[in-house]
């Protein structure tokens, strides 16, 4: 066991009881141990809660529905502007040059740090919570789609030069194939930042969301409905995700279980 | 020899553009509260310097991080060689890491806040949580990678385990240790700063929260610089030390996770 050959079965049985231990382990921590709801609830308790949210109150939908909207409003509107200024970023060097040190710094820095500042510009409604996705989600694709576009193999271009290829054509036939994997890789990313992003912006003077719901179950110390904000984020990430990753498949077959899986 | 023009153009981009904003800030906005401009902001920040404030707050963050970041790398590394190595502790473990590292660290601030308080403690959980899960996947996921024939080696040489892991297993894996602590400070850093803006007494996302209630803007964009300069600060000594750390393996310019 100890030299890594474990049959399938006994590998299913570790991984289920592994969970069932752990499900117990907070159940028996909740209602033994702690004995506080305002501090920690039992699995039973957060599932009694979600069947309530989703079910018979549906107070779950309004909520799921604004963080939603935030999040495709910023998201997309980050696909817009960031993918075409990633090619043009990667195309003219001097544009490139001039624009690093912005967007390396608003890059690296820790995104949280410019919500106040959208805050005092677009005021606490959607304009505000819209701009800090979008500057959440933008980078990272800007600077895939950058990077993807500078490593496609110089052979190529040489080849469709010899071909004498239009712009349009080497950028259709050649260019964007090559960096369609770099693209979604940025994209994948920015799923999760996004998210990210729609909690923060949530956080701040809002009245409905997952965020808010998240952040207000927290103050009111209401551990049930902030395990279920905190499962549904988590689900939609993991859907974001698996979301992408069958674009990824679908666009990019020749990778089928390349590096990036 | 003339110096690197990409290096010119983009110094050349910084100070033109920090001048174009000192311009329209003070020729165009007749607030000063939107966008101050470059010059006060610079002396908002010498002065919360001189009171020895940002200082205060700088240490505050600093301490938070350092403290759940050196933990974080030490349980990280142990239990990712523990999944690397035994296929029953990964089978055990996998469901927990999976779970812990699809939930957004943000979603769980509130909960940490519940638990821990809004002191220094809660914080470290936030950047121990957040590191944790990154180191110890990509340690587990660089045990795994061991080529089989440097371990056929050790063995024909009769290398003891314990030699063989601090000969061979964990340098193999040095750089993908590497990578998961480069992934865990952006994300650390990230979570510390939210979390101080979400309740904290001290800290640089607290000077964030304070002064954006207050409509200090000179003083939230210092803020801001600092955490610019912190980012940036982190970005090239990962740089640095990370190639230096696995000289065998070319690291790429770019990775796509970054």
């Amino acid at each position: 066991m100890v030299d890594g050959r474990v049959s399938a079965t006994a590998r299913t049985i570790l991984r289920l009881s592994s969970v069932v231990a752990g499900l117990l382990g907070w159940h028996y921590l909740a209602v033994v141990v702690v004995k506080d709801g305002g501090v920690l609830a039992s699995p039973l308790e957060v599932l009694a809660r979600a069947y309530e949210m989703t079910v018979v109150t549906g107070e779950l939908y309004p909520h799921l529905f604004a963080s939603s909207m935030i999040f495709f409003y910023g998201f997309g509107l980050s696909l817009i502007v960031a993918v075409p200024l990633g090619f043009v970023l990667a195309s003219t060097r001097l544009a490139w040059d001039y624009a690093n040190p912005w967007i390396t710094a608003a890059y690296t820095a820790p995104g949280v740090a410019f919500a106040p500042i959208l805050l005092f510009w677009f005021g606490i409604g959607t304009g505000s919570k819209v701009a800090i996705v979008f500057l959440a989600c933008s980078f990272p694709v800007l600077l895939n789609v950058y990077h993807g576009m500078r490593v496609v193999n110089r052979e190529y271009v040489e080849l469709a030069r010899c071909y004498r290829l239009t712009r349009w054509a080497l950028f259709r036939h050649i260019l964007l194939p090559a960096s369609l994997p770099f693209i979604l890789a940025g994209v994948r990313l920015a799923v999760g930042r996004g998210l990210t992003g729609v909690a923060v912006a949530e956080w701040f003077g809002a009245s409905e969301g997952l965020g808010y719901l998240i952040f207000f179950a927290g103050q009111t110390l209401n551990v049930p409905t902030l395990f279920v904000g905190v499962a549904v984020f988590t689900g939609l990430g993991i859907a974001g995700f698996e979301i992408v990753r069958q674009v990824e498949k679908y666009a990019t077959p020749w990778l089928a279980g390349g590096p990036w899986k | 020899m003339k110096p690197r023009p990409a290096f010119t153009r983009g110094a050349v981009s910084v100070v033109a553009g920090v001048a174009m904003w000192e311009i329209c800030a003070r020729a165009l906005l007749e607030n000063e509260l939107l966008i101050p401009p470059p010059t006060s902001v610079a002396r908002t920040f010498w002065s919360l310097a001189a009171s020895g404030e940002l200082n205060r707050h700088f240490v505050a963050t600093a301490t938070e991080f350092a403290l759940g970041f050196g933990v974080a790398c030490i349980v990280g590394v142990a239990l990712g060689y523990l999944m690397g190595r035994y296929r029953w502790v990964d089978e055990i473990m996998e469901p927990w890491v999976a779970v812990l590292s699809s939930v957004p660290v943000v979603t769980l601030v509130p909960l940490i806040i519940v638990w821990f308080g809004i002191g220094m403690f809660a914080k470290v959980v936030v950047v121990f949580k957040v590191t944790l899960v990154a180191v110890t996947v990509n340690t587990s996921a660089g045990i795994k990678s061991v080529d089989r024939v440097w371990l056929e080696l050790a063995r024909s040489m009769r290398m003891s385990s314990w030699h063989t892991t601090w000969k061979i297993r964990l340098p193999a894996a040095l750089p993908f240790i590497m990578t998961g602590m480069r992934l865990g400070v952006g994300r650390a850093l990230l979570g510390v700063v939210l979390a101080e803006l979400i309740a904290s007494e001290a800290g640089l996302g607290y000077l964030l929260r304070e002064s954006s209630e207050m409509w200090d803007s000179p003083k939230l964009f210092a803020t801001i610089v600092l955490l610019v300069a912190i980012g940036l600060a982190n970005f090239s000594l990962i740089r640095r030390v990370e190639q230096p750390m696995a000289p065998w393996r070319r690291t790429a310019e770019w990775s796509m996770d970054a």
